[in-house]
């Protein structure tokens, strides 16, 4: 649905995204993700067709953007950061002028106005002025209005941003439940977001492309860096045994109180070393010392030490700012 | 309908939808019946039976209040709250953009001006009939009104479209108006080359002909060209964005 080939954008001596290339296929929900000022708005303000690019090329649904243009905005439906409205207008007025200029077929406006209002859960306040909504309607509003002429592939920026949690978790199930039968591709800085609707993320920092992959793959980027034992250690004798270990360090060990003999074991992985072959070695070790064990769980990377690995820089490696118009 | 018309219905409507409508309207009606009657003796001293005063003092109104007031929200708005970009990212040619909010807002201008029709026919067919009134010049003079409005709310737009506040749209525009329309007076006062260039530029000089009884189709060309190029230029300035 999205492919973007080399995107360079700049405004003046400002590059805001350098070289990015990446692409969404059929029926994929993906996030967008990078900290502010990533460039996120920029590359899909360019996407969206209001921006155009200074180098690259972009693709939406096969329609090239700059040789195409109203093809390509004809296939998507896009939601900008703030998400701005006429505040004069009544919804179902505001959701209609869209709809005629999406070129919703007559017969069908009033269909598709109706059941765009129902998806994003603003039918009841159809006869309301926009001016009178709360932030979390007006977000809302807008989601319909991308929606209202069914486009196969929608482009959301930031679409929780400033809602509150009941807010936010109505719109990740709807976005999820979108992207059943559409493409999605929305921007977000918060990873949980990213966890809770995407399948594919795709992480920018300071306008260049840094990690691209599902979820799972993403978080195997970053290596396990512990150990969580649970064994049976009558003699307390796990942690001497474990010090011969090499690369191993023990962080903490605590006996169950209901099962004196059982005690559970965090441990350290020097992170130089291969993962794996200390992990055998702490069995080897433990196994030898006559300790039998329970449970052995690598500590798994949360996406949120991933994202941080990733986009942490020192501050005097920024000598080129990077920008993100608001 | 067109999307150019779609989006002008739009503008037009958001007048009435806001007091700016009411209030531009009363205001300027207020305002035109103070200086028709009153200014500088106003009607009853000309002692004729012409509404030549009506084609002096309304579009003097219109340039230094009433376009800059209807134009300066047009595309600084749109932009500084963002709709600009909603309206953009839809299967819309730019052109279609600016067309339409130009049509919006003229449609808004031209009721207040066909609204002034009124004191020709209160005053000359019914219900007084104050004299002959000869209706050539009149004719005339709504023509020239209406081509005065067509190129200054072309102006007003041209110059909404180069910033973000709706301020600084209203001040440059009855400055900008304000000079077209002075350089009028200023020709009398200067003489050689520079008279006849704020005669030449002057929306008040090129109005005289029309006020007058006298359609100059140098006086028309002028009027569209002022249009057409204030249109060309406010679509340029709206499609800079994709390369700046």
């Amino acid at each position: 649905m999205i492919q973007v080939e080399d995107l360079t954008k700049d405004y003046g001596t400002v590059v805001a995204v350098r070289g990015v290339s990446f692409s969404v296929g059929k029926g994929e929900i993906v996030g967008f993700l990078g900290p502010n000022g990533a460039g996120k708005s920029t590359t899909l303000r360019v996407l969206a067709g209001f921006l155009g690019a200074t180098s690259g090329h972009v693709r939406i649904a096969g329609h090239d953007i700059a040789k195409a243009p109203l093809a390509a905005r004809r296939a998507l439906g896009y939601m900008p950061e703030s998400a701005p409205l006429y505040p004069e207008m009544r919804v179902s007025e505001y959701l209609m002028f869209r709809a005629r200029l999406k070129e919703v077929p007559r017969t069908e406006r009033l269909r598709a106005i109706g059941g765009a209002m129902d998806r994003a859960g603003v039918s009841h306040m159809a006869g309301t002025v926009i001016a009178h909504l709360s932030k979390g309607y007006r977000q809302r509003v807008a989601l319909a209005d991308a929606l209202v002429s069914n486009p196969p592939l929608l482009i959301l920026d930031e679409p929780t941003a400033g809602l509150d949690p009941n807010q936010i978790r109505d719109v990740r199930a709807l976005v999820k439940d979108l992207g059943s039968d559409r493409t999605v591709l929305l921007s977000t800085h918060i990873l949980s977001e990213v966890e809770a609707t995407c399948e594919r993320a795709i992480v920018i920092d300071r306008g260049r492309l840094v990690a691209e992959g599902t979820i799972e793959e993403l978080r195997a980027r970053q290596r396990s860096t512990g150990l969580e034992l649970r064994v049976r250690d009558p003699h307390a004798a796990a942690e001497a045994a474990l010090t011969a270990v090499f690369g191993v360090s023990v962080r903490s060990g605590v006996t169950e109180e209901t099962a004196p003999d059982r005690r559970r074991l965090r441990l350290g992985l020097d992170a130089a070393l291969d993962a794996d072959t200390v992990t055998e070695a702490v069995v080897q070790a433990l196994t030898a010392a006559g300790i039998g064990i329970h449970a052995l769980v690598p500590e798994q990377a949360s996406l949120e030490q991933v994202f941080s690995a990733l986009t942490r820089h020192e501050p005097s490696a920024a000598p080129e700012q990077s920008a993100e118009t608001a | 309908m067109s999307p150019m018309l779609i989006i002008a219905k739009r503008e037009f409507r958001s007048y009435f939808d806001s007091p700016i409508a009411y209030i531009v309207i009363c205001l300027s009606f207020f305002a035109l019946g103070l200086m028709f009657f009153f200014l500088n003796g106003g009607f009853w001293q000309l002692d004729r039976a012409s509404v030549a005063r009506l084609f002096e003092s309304a579009p003097m109104g219109l340039s230094f209040l009433v376009v800059p007031v209807v134009t300066m929200r047009l595309l600084a708005e749109e932009r500084r709250s963002g709709t600009l970009e909603m309206l953009i990212t839809l299967p819309v040619k730019d052109s279609d953009v600016v067309l339409g909010k130009y049509l919006g807002a003229l449609g808004l201008v031209l009721i207040l001006v066909v609204s002034t029709l009124a004191y020709p026919i209160i005053m000359f067919k019914w219900p007084w009939n104050l004299g002959p009134l000869d209706a050539g010049p009149v004719a005339s003079g709504y023509l020239g009104m209406i081509l005065f409005s067509a190129a200054a709310v072309a102006v007003g737009l041209l110059i909404s479209a180069l910033t973000e506040s709706q301020a600084v749209a209203f001040f440059i525009t009855f400055f900008v108006l304000g000079a077209l329309w002075l350089f009028g007076d200023l020709a009398s006062k200067a003489g050689g080359t520079l008279a006849i260039f704020l005669n030449y530029v002057s929306f008040q000089s090129r109005l005289n002909n029309f006020w007058r009884g006298l359609v100059d189709s140098r006086d028309v060309v002028f009027f569209l060209s002022v249009t057409a190029l204030s249109l060309m230029v406010a679509f340029r300035a709206l499609e800079r964005r994709k390369w700046a």
